[in-house]
């Protein structure tokens, strides 16, 4: 018998009535979606501007005021998602910098999904023969 | 293990008689080498080496390592394990070793968290004898891919039971594998296993938690030695605030309400970790 919990968990009960919690197992491999974003959607800079502002309407020195805003831009808010969904309709020039700024991980040759299943069927016979014996 | 060119590090301080870690290593089945990485400001080296053998531990100079790195702060206080773990590193080379793993000293047991089904395991977690195959089957899923570090997962990890999926997460804590050809700095005085999987993870380097096993702590706060002293004199409020300091665009502070409430950082993954994508979305260069 199958319910979905409130994780929205498939609990299955077996024939003694005991609850089985399971998942598929996956890599969390992120899957870009079909629109492409508009470029201003990738970055929050409103806490940046905010306080470039201030910066700028102080009587600090030049060189102060330059370090406080190189500073600033750790405010920046990058939504690495939209960036993904970006990447993927972009043309091979803007991927590849984008790349180079590590902006997305490309998952070559499958190598952690696979690895991942690997993994995980490696520990669940490990917990079988443990248990097994 | 299989594996020969691994070993464990077990970062340590002023628990000479108590490394609960290295019982639960030997209890659970491990069989491979044990070094015991302690600094030389620790008052009680000599007992460790009485008890373990000079050979199995190593001693590092914790200022030296220090002055390398951004502590976050001018307290010039070095009660943190930060050194210890960029220490390894150099440890590792100097042994001729290539991977290790970096436990804390107070492990009391590693548990499973799937079954042979692929289910979470109802009632029988505990590992009792495999450790060394699941070191190896960890070891040979971190050489086959691209990350700084893999870590196994805690046991707050887990409260309130199996609620999530399988899907690993991109943190990093507590027991670090690591390979010196992937060798990588951690940063501040304290909470440095967050402040390092926020700022590297935010540039692009693939920190894992493996959800499959798990690993449980003694209580903090309640076992003499080690770092609880420092976390006795300010709860967990101070070390919050490094990741907040190192990484403000995608942490916070919020209240973690457990039995003991405290502030605890709060990470926005979606701000803070680069997506992992498939290959086909890479499209060639046909321009020469």
């Amino acid at each position: 018998m199958k319910q979905t919990n409130l994780f929205g968990k498939d609990v299955y009960q077996d024939e003694e009535g005991e609850k089985k919690y399971t998942s598929k197992i996956e890599a969390p491999i992120y899957e870009p979606k079909n629109k492409k974003p508009h470029i201003l959607e990738l970055c929050n800079k409103s806490k940046t501007h905010q306080l470039i502002r201030e910066i700028g309407s102080s009587k600090l020195s030049y060189e102060e005021k330059t370090f406080l805003v190189d500073a600033a831009r750790r405010h920046n808010v990058f939504n690495y998602e939209k960036i993904a969904d970006y990447y993927a309709h972009s043309n091979p020039e803007m991927q590849h910098l984008m790349e180079r700024s590590a902006l997305v991980i490309i998952d070559f040759g499958k190598a952690i999904e696979y690895g991942y299943v690997r993994l995980c069927d490696e520990i669940s016979k490990q917990y079988l023969e443990e248990y097994a014996e | 293990m299989q594996n020969k060119d691994f070993c464990v590090f077990i970062l340590t301080h002023g628990r000479p008689d108590n490394v609960i870690t290295y019982k639960t290593l030997k209890k659970c089945g491990y069989t491979g080498r044990i070094y015991f990485v302690v600094d030389n400001e620790d008052k009680t080296t000599d007992r460790y080496i009485r008890n373990f053998g000079k050979e199995n531990v190593k001693v590092f100079d914790k200022k030296a390592f220090a002055d390398k790195i951004d502590e976050g702060n001018n307290f010039d206080d070095r009660r943190t394990t930060t050194h210890a773990r960029n220490a390894s590193f150099e440890i590792a080379r100097d042994l001729g070793i290539t991977y290790f793993i970096q436990l804390d000293d107070d492990y009391v047991k590693f548990d499973y968290r799937i079954n042979g089904a692929g289910e979470y395991p109802k009632d029988k977690f505990m590992t009792r004898t495999k450790l060394d195959q699941i070191f190896d089957s960890l070891l040979n899923f971190y050489k086959s891919i691209n990350a700084e570090s893999i870590a196994i997962s805690q046991g707050g990890d887990w409260i309130g039971g199996f609620a999530d999926s399988w899907k690993f997460k991109r943190k990093c804590m507590n027991s670090f594998i690591c390979s010196t050809g992937r060798e990588f700095q951690f940063a501040g005085g304290l909470n440095e296993d967050v402040n390092t999987y926020t700022i590297l993870g935010n540039r692009g380097k693939l920190f894992i938690t493996i959800p499959f096993v798990s690993l449980t702590q003694a209580q903090t706060q309640s076992q003499a030695g080690g770092m609880s002293n420092i976390y006795k004199l300010s709860g967990t409020y101070i070390k919050s605030f490094y990741t907040v300091m190192m990484h403000p665009s995608g942490a916070k502070v919020s209240m973690m309400n457990t039995t003991n409430s405290r502030l605890h950082h709060s990470i926005k993954w979606i701000n803070t970790t680069p997506m992992i994508i498939a290959e086909k979305y890479k499209k060639e260069n046909t321009c020469e």
